[in-house]
């Protein structure tokens, strides 16, 4: 998600992921991969018949009263290079309205 | 009593013999054991389906990536071999759903030349292994094996029966009572952490996301009925995603999962006479898959 002022100047930029992490429940450490995998210790993946709602806030600089924000939703293949744009949603908001 | 001897030594030779006839020693006899090309004479439309399918590529991953290099590479992971020559069908726990048939049906030497050909990146090689209409209209169509046995030689299992089925080998199709219903494909697309293994191995959690988060919610769908729409009255064996084909890949994620933005402008008064200007982004995303996503 990026918010920018109408020149196209970026003044923001926020992100979530939503996917099972796994470690071998030998250390700490997040793995990829399932033959060093072991067990999901985590899990923010979207889950069949619920809604996943998310609020995301962004502090405009001075002087800056309207931004363009993008959202978009991927779909990251085990590897950030294989992505799927699933959705792109551009919203102009203003201070002034 | 000498013949006995005789006998008996010759029979300690021969069952061995006899049964390790049975398992492929190499990938062509593997390929060729399980070999479904002949299926396209009369169903085109089902195997033009599966040629394009992830099933018709099960150890080449997507975009011809070979994931499974590093279960060849010394050190890699806790299953591999000190070289490629070592590997044995316990170096690949990934058997279990990317090459089924391997488990009963092939020799060491078949991981040796796995391994080997994953090394040199001989995906030409690799590319003949492949999950068969065989593999699941016959090897995986039966999970009741101790009521309704093990799946017989020469027959296939299907929907529906067919007395006479015009093949050489496989002249019979029985009726699977489950090759319909999600158990079907639970077989592979797991349920989590796989335990029997010397070590852990955890793949695909899909099946147990769709028992415990769909099926608990109220779901009443099957894999099939989504990821098999009839295409002309038959089944697609296409099993979208087909991760290859972006644009269509793209349109299904649409389709299944919904994003809706809101957003608001307003000035927060962070203390007295301190505004600050600020916006809000409000997002909600639902899917209406029968697992949770992302999952394999």
């Amino acid at each position: 998600m990026t918010a920018k002022t109408p020149d196209g100047k970026e003044i923001g930029k926020q992100s979530k992921h939503y996917h099972p992490q796994a470690t071998n429940e030998k250390d700490e450490k997040m793995l990829y991969g399932a033959q060093v995998k072991v067990a999901n210790i985590r899990d923010t993946s979207l889950q069949p018949m619920k809604t996943k709602a998310e609020t995301f806030e962004f502090d405009l600089p001075e002087g800056v009263r309207t931004v363009d924000v993008t959202v978009s939703l991927i779909y990251e293949l085990t590897n950030p290079e294989q992505r799927y744009e699933i959705h792109k949603i551009t919203k102009k908001v203003s201070l002034d309205r | 009593m000498k013949f006995l001897k005789l006998l008996l030594v010759l029979l300690f030779i021969a069952v061995p013999l006899i049964s390790s006839a049975e398992k492929a020693k190499t990938i062509d006899e593997l390929a060729k054991m399980f070999d479904s090309s002949r299926c396209k004479t009369c169903h085109a439309e089902i195997y033009s389906q599966w040629e394009k399918s992830h099933h018709a590529r099960p150890l080449m991953g997507v975009r011809g990536g070979l994931m499974l290099t590093p279960l060849a590479m010394k050190g890699a992971t806790p299953f591999s071999p000190d070289n490629p020559q070592k590997a044995t069908l316990k170096t690949f726990p990934c058997f279990k759903c990317h090459l089924p048939q391997a488990i009963n049906y092939a020799e060491d030497s078949v991981a040796v030349e796995l391994a080997e050909a994953l090394i040199a990146k001989d995906s030409a090689k690799i590319g003949k292994l492949k999950i068969t209409c065989i593999v699941c209209h016959n090897e995986k169509a039966i999970v009741h094996k101790l009521q309704d046995g093990n799946p017989e030689k020469g027959v296939l299992y299907g929907t529906k029966e067919v007395a006479s089925h015009p093949d050489g080998t496989f002249k019979k199709v029985k009726k699977s009572a489950i090759i319909n219903k999600a158990v079907m494909c639970g077989q592979c697309h797991g349920l989590g952490p796989n335990l029997e293994f010397d070590n852990p191995v955890q793949c695909a959690n899909l099946y147990g996301s769709y028992l415990h988060n769909y099926i608990s919610s109220g779901g009443t769908q099957t894999c099939q009925d989504c990821h098999m729409k009839p295409v002309n009255g038959k089944a697609d064996h296409l099993i979208t995603p087909n991760w290859d084909d972006i644009p269509q890949t793209t349109e299904l994620l649409k389709n299944a999962i919904s994003l809706n933005v809101e957003t608001l402008g307003y000035q927060w008064l962070l203390k007295a006479k301190t505004y600050v200007p600020k916006v809000v982004v409000n997002t909600k995303i639902t899917t209406t898959a029968g697992h949770r996503i992302p999952d394999g």
